[in-house]
């Protein structure tokens, strides 16, 4: 018997505002409406300020919108509760920062280990995973250095391999280029897209560089808190 | 959770070393000013009790001042049988206590005489310890003892003799010669300036009051028992003229100055306690301000805000536990060291005026006290993490992210 196809886009955005508080309440993200399926490997584009990073953390449910409704595969949740927030971050959510922000005092795979701690996982499993993730991202030698020992591209690796270790349905990087230079930031890009095309990984990554937009096979322009067109890529 | 906690008490090595040094020190010297004090009012009591007053008495219920029991118990004989048969009295014996004039060639002074039953009192009180001329009482029928510094006033040596006067049943004045047959000195004013011994039986000739006493005196197994005995005994002796009253009733000024130390270190206790408090808050506080991003990330990662509350509680419980283990240590070391070689405090001059008490203490361990100032000083290190953790676990993930 066949599996029917999920009928609802993997992320469904309607409406979305996102306002401020503060003396001048200026709406960092207005009227947003955006779909991303299954598999996308998608770049959200746009100037700084724009609000890229604000509609990634609305996405990641880091931060709640002002107006409109956010749906992860059909299930609204804008209005769930911190915890069940937390929960469904750490089920169907992976990470990747600017800055990395791996916690200084773990090694790679402890680090790695994290998402799976916070779900019960058994030491064990836990490490075996991490060690596989830290393989995808092709550091599994590096395993028991703690970040300070690492490189940027090398701390960024790790960081994507904790975004991906507990196998979340969407991996949304803001700028995780940004911090790298030229050659190492390509070969992140390299892993992503691999992750993507060989695991199936679902990223929406934020960037304003042409170099990393130019990798994505979907990228949604924005300006000034408002979708300005998009175009897809067949790569 | 444990091995994140640890490793971030340990991220500021200097801080954290800090703070439980802070901890470490303030719970030693809590728990040696808990053993001081505890073992002051040990020794206090040790030798009220066992100079003079002992550990439980039987004396008329209507005299006005229980240490000076000046009215007499005609027939002490059922009281006494009461003592007698009760287990947990290690030793008791009759004594008559009054105020009188001791009169030597050349002076007369006014002297606290205690009449009492030798051969009993050497094992109820240690004055017989204290002789430094002469012999104590058992034997010498007409002999008297006195202090040192009685003795000087009134000129006397050893076998020489002196009158003892005091009044009689029948309100006449009661004499009697004495051959002076022993010295004490206590180091106590009190003790060697104004007190004579004599045997119980002359004291009740010369004051005709035969097989009379003012008071019976009882050394317990146990002093802790000695508020018990006291209220079985009084209840024994039913609601006639004869009570009984445990030390605590009759030497109440110790009472006094145990309720005063208790005060005094009850503030002690609080201010180390608000010490450490502050401490551990500062430190939590710096330290939620320094890894609100980090907090940023663990909640984007899928923690939900009370497990970074209770990360934050585990540091401060791990950091606690160090403090608290090390001060325990630290001052149990203290306390065994002043138990063995004692520790010199002028404090015992000042008592020695009443009792003949040493100016050397030796501390001893109060476990009980000791295991409420750990639990309290590991406790207070919690209850000041918890504003901190609290407010980390209200961090808005987004904001916290952006936090430089």
């Amino acid at each position: 018997m066949s599996k029917a196809p999920h009928p609802a886009p993997l992320v469904e955005v309607r409406g979305v505002e996102k306002v401020y508080p503060g003396g001048t309440k200026v709406a960092a993200v207005r009227g947003v409406d955006l779909k991303v399926e299954r598999g996308e490997f998608t770049a959200l584009a746009g100037p700084s300020g724009s609000g890229k990073s604000t509609l990634l953390n609305l996405i990641g449910t880091l931060d709640r919108p002002t107006k409109g409704e956010i749906l992860h595969s059909g299930r609204v949740v804008t209005k769930l509760g911190t915890d069940q927030l937390s929960d469904f971050r750490l089920a169907s959510l992976g990470f990747i920062f600017q800055a990395y922000n791996l916690i200084p005092v773990l090694t790679a795979a402890e680090n790695v280990e994290y998402p799976l701690v916070l779900r019960g996982v058994g030491a064990k499993e836990r490490r075996d995973e991490a060690l596989e993730a830290l393989k995808w991202v092709g550091l599994e030698s590096y395993a028991d250095r703690r970040p300070d020992l690492l490189s940027g591209g090398q701390q960024q690796r790790v960081a994507v391999a904790r975004a991906i270790v507990h196998k979340p349905s969407l991996v949304l990087a803001d700028e995780p280029t940004a911090n790298l230079d030229s050659k190492t930031g390509a070969a992140l890009l390299d892993l992503m897209q691999a992750l993507n095309k060989d695991h199936g990984v679902t990223f929406l990554f934020s960037s304003h560089d042409p170099a990393v937009l130019s990798r994505a096979r979907r990228v949604v322009h924005l300006l000034d808190g408002e979708l300005h067109g998009e175009e897809t890529h067949d790569r | 959770m444990i091995r994140l906690a640890w490793r971030n008490v340990w991220r500021n090595r200097r801080r954290s070393l800090i703070n439980a040094v802070a901890m470490s020190f303030g719970l030693a010297a809590l728990m040696f000013g808990q053993s001081l004090m505890k073992s002051l009012q040990g020794q206090l009591i040790e030798k009220a009790t066992g100079s003079f007053t002992g550990h439980v008495r039987i004396q008329r219920r209507d005299i006005d001042e229980p240490k000076f029991p000046d009215k007499f118990m005609t027939d002490p004989e059922p009281a006494a049988k009461l003592l007698a048969n009760d287990p947990r009295v290690l030793v008791w014996g009759r004594r008559i206590q009054l105020t009188g004039l001791v009169s030597a060639p050349k002076m007369s002074l006014g002297a606290l005489i205690c009449a009492v039953e030798p051969d009993k009192e050497k094992l109820l009180t240690d004055m017989s310890g204290y002789i430094k001329e002469g012999t104590y009482l058992e034997g010498r029928p007409k002999g008297i003892v006195m202090g040192r510094k009685i003795a000087n006033r009134l000129d006397v040596r050893l076998g020489e003799k002196v009158v003892l006067m005091a009044q009689a049943s029948d309100g006449s004045m009661g004499a009697e010669v004495f051959r002076l047959v022993g010295i004490h000195e206590t180091g106590s004013e009190s003790f060697d300036g104004q007190m004579v011994w004599i045997p119980l039986k002359a004291m009740q000739d010369m004051l005709v009051r035969p097989g009379e006493a003012n008071q019976l005196v009882a050394r317990l197994k146990k002093l802790d028992d000695a508020v018990a005995v006291a209220a079985d005994l009084d209840s024994r002796l039913g609601p006639g003229s004869i009570g009984a009253l445990s030390w605590r009733d009759i030497d109440r000024e110790i009472i006094g100055i145990q309720a005063f130390q208790d005060g005094l270190l009850t503030i002690v206790l609080g201010v180390v306690f608000a010490i450490v408090a502050l401490g551990i808050l500062n430190t939590q506080l710096m330290s939620l301000f320094e890894r609100v991003r980090e907090f940023g990330v663990l909640m984007a990662v899928g923690a939900r805000p009370r497990w970074i509350v209770r990360l934050l509680l585990i540091e401060s419980a791990l950091l606690g536990l160090v403090g608290t283990l090390s001060g325990l240590a630290l001052g149990s070391l203290l306390i065994w060291h002043f138990g063995r070689v004692g520790l010199v405090l002028p404090v015992g001059n000042a008592f020695k005026y009443f009792l003949p008490f040493p100016s050397v203490i030796y501390l001893r361990p109060s476990w009980g006290m000791h295991s409420f100032a750990c639990a309290t000083v590991f406790i207070v290190t919690l209850l000041a993490t918890l504003p901190p953790a609290l407010r980390a676990g209200r961090l808005k993930p987004s904001e916290a992210l952006r936090h430089v």
